[in-house]
């Protein structure tokens, strides 16, 4: 399983966008899953929603910028921001380092926790990954 | 898939008409209201951009821009600050992710978006190479730099073509890693980038420049460019934004986050002759944002200076990532200065980190 090479902690939820989503109650902490940080590579620039801000899953929350490419993040729960990881802002590059610990984006509040179950099981994750991998690699 | 895209020529035109063609051209295609296009980008009067993430105050200087009628506008894509004569030639693609024949992995994709303006230089007997990560070079001198963007599944990728460049200008309004040095370390900065008229010996008419350039990329992604012009939806949308992308908002920036353009310079001694380093660094990001390496030393071979600028720009300024770097560097390029070692560079590079810089960073904004 290619996907062993990377870290996909259990008890974590995920997205088909790479997001980590750790639910405590009516909250959840979300960040980018070591896959997408890898696939990503050396993120130069993040610009995270502050708190306060609303948004709906599969609206933009965010903008990260590396090798001269911007993206956007994609909200994967609706919800309201609580609290934004300054640090992270300042220095992107925890993000590669240390995704599913210093790397955290957002703390929300969710205002639909019914979306919670389109998000993904570690294992379902895993098997996701892999099959980005294998089309990849048809590519060639 | 349909392989006829649509090739837009939307002339010369001011800075924030242009930013806002990219938003309003990518949103149209991402809504799959227009085709597949190739445009020409076009500025009139000249102008300095900054990247989507960049700070106009950090980046440009301001006053001189003021002072010369050189406009200023934040791009929709990633990269750094730039400086576009009226003479440039832009060129940007726009196309779903999933266009059969286009990677989705960035590193490819840029390959082969950079070989198709490759191909079309070749029509006009330039000689030029990609240079990873995603720049265009001839004999190690940049004459095109890229970047790019996305909505949705719809990406955005441009560039730029040197055509006739004034560098002069350039380095009076960009803040980059050679303000403080003398006229012959300039002379040297110049010699980083090149033009098409410098290549050529003179300077095509734009027109054949335009055709070959269609021509290469039409060559290399395998499709069919047909003429055709802006849409009714596109002309709408575009009244629509353009006042948002000629807002101080826009410009400035209204969530700009904490960053550094810091101006670092050091000199190292080594049996080889002397190594002069200087720096663009944001040390909280622990960034090499740019660098510029001269010296009196000999290198074999003579571009590897370039070449290892290249690899420097935006790479990480931890003591051990950069000698990592600089060590695997000069394996890979079969590195050879007479009395000068890579851990020299190494040094250098960590005595300019180390010192004392302009303080041109977030907390001064």
């Amino acid at each position: 399983m290619p996907a062993k090479k990377y870290a996909i902690p259990e008890g974590l939820l995920y997205d088909s966008n790479d997001f980590w989503i750790k639910v405590n109650g009516e909250e959840a902490v979300i960040g980018m899953t070591d896959f997408g940080q890898s696939n990503t590579g050396d993120i130069l620039y993040l610009e995270l929603s502050p708190g306060g801000e609303t948004f709906q899953q599969g609206e933009r929350f965010g903008s990260i910028e590396s090798g001269k490419w911007v993206g956007n993040l994609t909200a994967p729960l609706s919800g309201v921001v609580l609290d934004t990881n300054r640090e992270v802002e300042g220095n992107p590059r925890k993000v590669n380092a240390d995704a599913y610990g210093e790397g955290w984006m957002f703390r929300i509040k969710l205002s639909n926790p019914e979306e919670l179950r389109s998000l993904m099981a570690s294992q379902e994750y895993a098997q996701w990954v892999d099959e980005q991998i294998k089309c990849e690699m048809e590519k060639g | 898939m349909n392989k006829n895209w649509r090739l837009l020529d939307t002339g010369s035109l001011p800075a924030a008409h242009n930013m806002a063609l990219d938003k309003v051209i990518l949103n149209a295609r991402s809504s799959n209201l227009v085709p597949n296009t190739v445009r020409y980008l076009q500025f009139s009067p000249h102008c300095v951009l900054v990247g989507y993430h960049q700070s106009v105050q950090l980046e440009v200087e301001e006053k001189y821009c003021r002072e010369h009628g050189i406009e200023i506008n934040r791009r929709i894509t990633g990269g750094g600050n730039l400086y576009w004569d009226e003479s440039q030639l832009g060129w940007e693609l726009y196309a779903p992710k999933n266009t059969p024949g286009i990677p989705r992995k960035l590193d490819d994709m840029y390959r082969l978006m950079c070989e198709s303006v490759v191909a079309g230089l070749d029509r006009l007997g330039v000689k030029a190479k990609f240079r990873p990560t995603n720049d265009i070079e001839v004999g190690g001198r940049k004459i095109s730099g890229t970047g790019g963007t996305e909505i949705g599944d719809t990406f955005l990728y441009q560039g730029t073509l040197l055509t006739d460049f004034d560098v002069d200008t350039m380095i009076s309004a960009l803040k980059l890693p050679i303000k403080k040095l003398e006229d012959k370390q300039v002379d040297s900065f110049k010699q980083r980038v090149i033009c098409l008229k410098e290549v050529l010996g003179y300077l095509p008419p734009m027109e054949e420049i335009k055709a070959a350039l269609a021509a290469g990329i039409s060559e290399v992604l395998g499709i069919t460019l047909e003429p055709g012009g802006l849409t009714e939806v596109e002309q709408i949308a575009f009244e629509q934004e353009l006042p948002r992308f000629q807002s101080e908002d826009w410009i400035k920036g209204l969530r700009v986050v904490p960053q550094a353009n810091d101006l670092r310079v050091a000199e190292h001694k080594t049996r080889g002759g002397l190594i002069r380093v200087s720096l663009r660094l944001d040390r909280n990001r622990q960034c090499i944002k740019s660098a510029f390496i001269t010296g009196d030393f000999f290198a074999y071979p003579e571009r590897s200076i370039m070449d290892l600028e290249a690899i420097l720009k935006n790479s990480s300024s931890r003591p051990a990532d950069i000698l990592n770097t600089v060590r695997q560097f000069f394996i890979d390029h079969e590195v050879n200065i007479p009395g000068v070692e890579a851990d020299d560079f190494y040094h250098a590079l960590y005595l300019a980190i180390d010192k004392a810089g302009d303080n041109n960073d977030y907390a001064c904004l």
